[in-house]
């Protein structure tokens, strides 16, 4: 069809768009009014579950784990607030913010021994102790969630991953791509040597110094020149089991 | 955990480093910290009072991780106590032999003021020997202890003036005349 100039033209056109417009409104509105039934429904489903099993979800860490999974993928955070329904019907607001004072508790109470790296096993384990009175158990998934509500004060708590283990870190210090591999390293006996830095990772021995000096100073190894073999060893208290050990006496 | 006798030993001894003088100041200073505090736990449940640098000291090694303190270790751990006012003194100044005052000075005096009350001792005189093995102390935390100690302690209440120190017949036999 020939588009013909003139003001009946423009004024078709605009009406046809108009209608497109109101005709699209429609459908989308729709499709909200449905998607939002929907999500209603689900999320009344999801409370009536967490209203069923809330015993389970309190007492059991993995059943925990996995509620908290089934919220995620709905967009539901039963952690954003300390209120509303989900705190109220759960209290599981107020079993994080416990964690996460606890976490911070330990964590500074054991720096002076590992320099603020902790390996999270411990951690747990240290958690553990000090709520034994309490019956509901944590696991690391519990832990790993209250410290990540912890970022939210920017106190610098961040778990990374060495080799198969996760570390705590409640201290600034940036490690790089050398210090994860001499931890990692490290996990196997608690402590590296020079040579054994140099050979197992194929550095240079000033890379390898280097990098040790830098975890010293960061107070994150310890030297040890007792050894009967004359070679010095750097322990690392974050990888060795004594720190658990040291934060109980 | 390890044992020295009935000493529960605390895990860091158990940790090799803590053997080796750490060369990172804030490290060191954690490492000094928690020694001090075993010396001072181990000689109060242990009751004693002189460790002698040189000398073979339970503490100073262990021998299930193979490890033991330098002489520079040692002398370090004992100067922060020394230097930690009141907590030990050095005999003499070759730095050898060091007093270990897990009862400052002053609670020791207050210790020898509370003897005297319980056994009605205001106005007599007692010899120093008896003060610390006779009959009375038995019981009491004055029982055996180091002689040079409670010389101390006699000296600190002599100058308050509640007690005068007299010598007796042979030089080992010194008398305490109390006037409280």
């Amino acid at each position: 069809m020939r588009r013909r100039p003139g003001i009946g033209g423009l004024q078709n056109a605009a009406a046809a768009r108009d209608q497109y417009r109101m005709l699209g409104e429609n459908v989308a509105k729709i499709r909200t009014d449905m998607m939002k039934e929907q999500l209603a429904t689900f999320r009344s489903q999801l409370e009536e579950f967490a209203r069923k099993h809330k015993n389970d979800i309190r007492k059991n860490p993995a059943f925990r784990s996995q509620f908290h999974e089934m919220c995620a993928k709905v967009g539901v955070d039963p952690l954003a607030s300390n209120k509303g329904f989900w705190a109220e019907l759960l209290g599981i607001g107020d079993f994080y913010y416990e964690l996460g004072v606890q976490i911070v508790d330990i964590c500074l109470a054991t720096r002076p021994h590992n320099g603020g790296l902790i390996n999270l096993q411990e951690l747990c384990n240290l958690l553990r102790q000090r709520r034994k009175s309490d019956r509901e158990a944590v696991s690391e998934d519990d832990c790993l969630r209250a410290i990540s509500k912890l970022k939210v004060m920017g106190s610098g708590f961040e778990v990374i991953s060495v080799g198969k283990k996760k570390l705590v870190r409640s201290v600034p210090t940036e490690l790089n791509k050398d210090h994860n591999e001499i931890l990692e390293l490290a996990q196997a006996q608690g402590f590296v040597t020079v040579d054994e830095v140099e050979r197992r990772l194929s550095w240079t021995s000033g890379r390898a110094i280097d990098a040790l000096d830098t975890l010293l100073d960061e107070g994150l190894a310890m030297i040890d020149d007792g050894h009967k073999d004359g070679r010095r060893r750097y322990w690392f208290p974050c990888v060795s089991s004594i720190s658990t050990s040291v934060a109980d006496t | 955990m390890q044992k020295l006798g009935d000493f529960k030993l605390p895990h860091f001894f158990n940790y090799p480093p803590y053997f080796t003088l750490q060369p990172v100041r804030d490290t060191r200073e954690k490492q000094v910290q928690v020694w001090k505090e075993l010396i001072l736990d181990y000689c109060r449940t242990q009751k004693i009072f002189v460790i002698g640098l040189e000398e073979d000291f339970p503490l100073f090694s262990n021998p299930v991780i193979e490890r033991s303190l330098s002489h520079e270790a040692r002398e370090a751990f004992i100067s922060a106590l020394v230097s930690e006012a009141g907590r030990a003194e050095w005999l003499g100044k070759g730095h050898r032999k060091c007093l270990i005052l897990w009862h400052r000075i002053q609670d020791w005096a207050d210790i020898i003021l509370r003897f005297v009350k319980d056994n009605g001792l205001e106005d007599s005189v007692i010899t120093v020997e008896e003060m610390r093995s006779g009959v009375e102390c038995r019981g009491t935390e004055l029982h055996g202890i180091d002689r040079a100690i409670l010389m101390r302690a006699l000296r600190l209440l002599e100058q308050k003036g509640k007690l005068a120190i007299f010598k007796g017949t042979s030089a080992d036999d010194e008398g305490v005349k109390f006037s409280m």
